[in-house]
């Protein structure tokens, strides 16, 4: 018998008395207060902030990409990494036609460690944590959340939603989907370790710094 | 499995326990830091009005994905392998590691890099790849730290919590060559850069699975330092280890469960990340290996049904007033504090660690702080019982002969006087004694006897004082 059948086994015998359970439901404990949008943008600022993520609000695609130049002028990021997605592109005009280098299949980690800068897009955020979901489907996508010093989140306002639960009935279906490869990741702040003295410390393995662009 | 590791039972036990007791700066700063990580859950937990609600919920969803472990897990294995992941089962950690050690083979492996997984403790890993000539790096910070002082976790969550910062400072200068220094930044910035090399270079990548499920095959884990993240999309190949509880029936039902982690484990309102993978992609190969080791052990055991429903978040350790004064090694095996009194004597055995549900004061503050309303202390109290009925360290023929003797002494009032008497005169000749032995011994050397009254004290005051009590 295999190790497989001999353990499934195990437990069948184990659990041969027990009376048949429904699937317990989804427990409807979610406080749900409908905000607005801009009552979302301003939780969703305060939250990321609140475990040291930054947020730069944006009027439009112009100030956004503005944006850009500026903190890529000023942390003289001279490599900068971005997923191949329409905001991305949107975002990513204003710094030049050399610059950045869209994420590619030829990419290694080793080629990817030069970065100093990762541009991604949320597929959705979480005001009530400060929370941008990423939806990653090849593995250079990966790293450029968790490899570059610097993350520079872009999401437009109406990716907005109040907490996880009340994002969940978009996600779910997403993630049933047989066809579906990679990594859907959630990220709540730059990278941080406790694990000396309990004491805080930004940026350990991952990104010091987290900045979303919102628009 | 290292051997002393496994030597749980009477006086080496005893001598584990009392260990951390004569460290007072060691076991300060590991019970002043689970203090504060406990007040800290309280708070973010106080939060949540519904928090009761959530725990409760949680409990019944674990109970359902118990009493069907089989049909979940079957499911859980078709749906990620038909997202291409290579499900394999092992029955023990040896199993398990010889799986791990083919997976490494077949894709010529030189370096491991490992993200936080308690089942590897199980297994002991770590050795077994070093032994077969293959680098294996820890890279959570704490396990990191661990790892190269050649110690063992003191936690669940946060494995360095005994290290300070200088103790950091000289183990990075002697192992590492790096200047001393205690800065946490510094220290942070040291790790950092060692291990960015190995991450970039491994060929295999590893990690733990925080929940399994079952009706998407979507493997969950969660973690802040973004180690996890890099272990897993780094090297072109993932093997998760996964124990067999840890299968949930739906997707619908992991909201509720990262909240519950999340705020009882480190007191944040999510992880840092939180990191859903689907299967293989051309590039990057997935593995999970399902590992019983011992784990239907609980199963056989109705009453004990519970201690499968942990999700490791260490909130049990915190606020235990023994696991705070000794520390995680005193419990001799990867689980410490309240769950791991529970869940290691199932695991290795009551005959090896049927000692361990004896250490707790029964206070019931970890059943308080289980996210998923383990009924901890029940649970102590249920093992307690077997351990006295079944091959065990506190069965034995003394135990047994004490526990007859004291039955008898109580059991009338003339050999209750004498035994009384018989005691006073017995205490009044310890401080005489030229040496202390054996279990009585280890209390009576660090502690001063009370002062015993020559007459018994309440017989007295009750002859005086007896007529005027209303009945």
């Amino acid at each position: 018998m295999s190790s497989r059948d001999a353990i499934l086994s195990r437990i069948r015998t184990s659990l041969a008395h027990d009376a048949e359970r429904p699937l317990p439901p989804v427990p409807e404990v979610w406080p749900r207060e409908n905000p607005t949008v801009e009552q979302m943008a301003g939780r969703f600022q305060r939250e990321l902030e609140e475990v040291h993520g930054e947020v730069v609000r944006c009027a439009g695609m112009d100030e956004a990409r503005a944006k850009l130049a500026e903190l890529a002028a000023q942390e003289s990021w001279d490599a900068i990494g971005a997923m191949d997605r329409p905001l991305c592109r949107e975002v990513c005009t204003a710094l030049g036609t050399d610059r950045p280098s869209w994420a590619r299949a030829d990419w290694t980690p080793q080629s990817m460690a030069a970065l100093s800068a990762g541009v991604i897009e949320a597929d959705c955020l979480l005001a009530d944590t400060g929370t941008s979901m990423v939806a990653c489907g090849r593995p250079e996508e990966r790293l450029l959340c968790y490899l570059p010093p610097a993350c520079v989140v872009v999401a437009t306002a109406d990716r907005l939603v109040e907490h996880l639960p009340a994002a969940w009935p978009a996600i779910a279906p997403r993630v049933a989907d047989p066809q579906l490869r990679g990594e859907f990741v959630f990220i709540t702040g730059p990278s941080r370790t406790a694990d000396i003295e309990k004491i805080l410390i930004l940026g350990v393995h991952g990104p010091k710094r987290l900045i979303v662009l919102l628009t | 499995m290292i051997q002393e590791n496994l030597d749980l039972q009477g006086a080496q036990f005893l001598k584990r326990e009392t260990a951390g007791l004569y460290e007072p700066h060691g076991s300060k700063s590991l019970g002043e830091s689970a203090e504060r990580s406990s007040k800290h859950n309280r708070e973010i937990q106080a939060e949540i009005p519904h928090w009761q609600a959530w725990r409760a919920a949680a409990n019944q969803i674990k109970d359902y994905a118990i009493a069907n472990l089989d049909k979940l897990l079957v499911e859980f294995e078709r749906n990620i392998t038909a997202r291409g992941a290579t499900v394999l089962y092992a029955e023990n950690a040896e199993e398990a590691n010889r799986h791990v050690l083919r997976i490494a083979r077949e894709h010529q492996v030189k370096t491991v890099v490992k993200a936080k997984s308690m089942v590897s403790e199980e297994m002991e890993l770590n050795h077994k790849l070093e032994a077969a000539g293959i680098r294996a790096l820890e890279t959570d910070l704490g396990e990191y730290l661990v790892q190269l002082a050649g110690q063992r976790p003191v936690h669940i969550v946060t494995p360095a919590l005994h290290l300070s910062a200088a103790d950091v400072g000289r183990l990075f200068q002697e192992k590492l060559n790096e200047p001393f220094t205690d800065e946490h930044r510094r220290l942070t910035d040291i790790a950092r850069r060692h291990l960015r090399e190995d991450f970039v270079r491994a060929d295999m990548g590893m990690s733990g699975v925080n929940f399994g499920v079952a009706d998407t095959g979507t493997i969950c884990v969660v973690e802040n330092e973004g180690n996890a993240g890099l272990s897993t999309s780094a090297p072109k190949v993932h093997v998760a280890l996964m124990g067999i509880e840890k299968v949930i029936p739906s997707i619908q039902h992991l909201p509720l469960f990262l909240n519950l982690l999340a705020r009882s484990g480190t007191g944040q309102k999510l992880t840092t990340y939180t990191h859903l993978f689907h299967g293989s992609t051309p590039d990057r190969k997935l593995y999970v290996i399902i590992l019983d080791n011992g784990r239907t052990n609980i199963l056989k055991d109705p009453a004990a049904r519970m201690a499968l429903f942990c999700i490791r978040c260490g909130a049990c350790l915190n606020t235990c007033p023994v696991y705070r004064r000794t520390g995680g090694w005193a419990y001799g095996w990867v689980y410490p504090g309240p769950i791991g009194s529970i869940i290691t004597p199932h695991l290795l055995g009551l005959d090896k660690a049927g000692a361990l549900p004896f250490a707790s004061s029964l206070c019931g503050a970890c059943a308080e702080a289980c996210p998923v309303k383990i009924d901890i202390a029940h649970q102590l109290v249920h093992l307690r019982h077997r351990a006295v009925n079944e091959p065990s360290p506190v069965n034995s023929i003394l135990e047994r002969l004490v526990w007859k003797m004291w039955a008898w002494a109580m059991c009338g009032p003339i050999r209750y006087r004498l035994t009384m008497w018989a005691v006073r005169i017995g205490v009044r000749l310890v401080p005489f004694l030229p040496w202390h032995p054996g279990k009585l011994g280890a209390w009576t050397r660090g502690r001063k006897l009370p002062e015993v009254p020559k007459r018994p004290a309440f017989r007295a005051w009750w002859r005086k004082h007896g007529s005027e009590v209303q009945p």
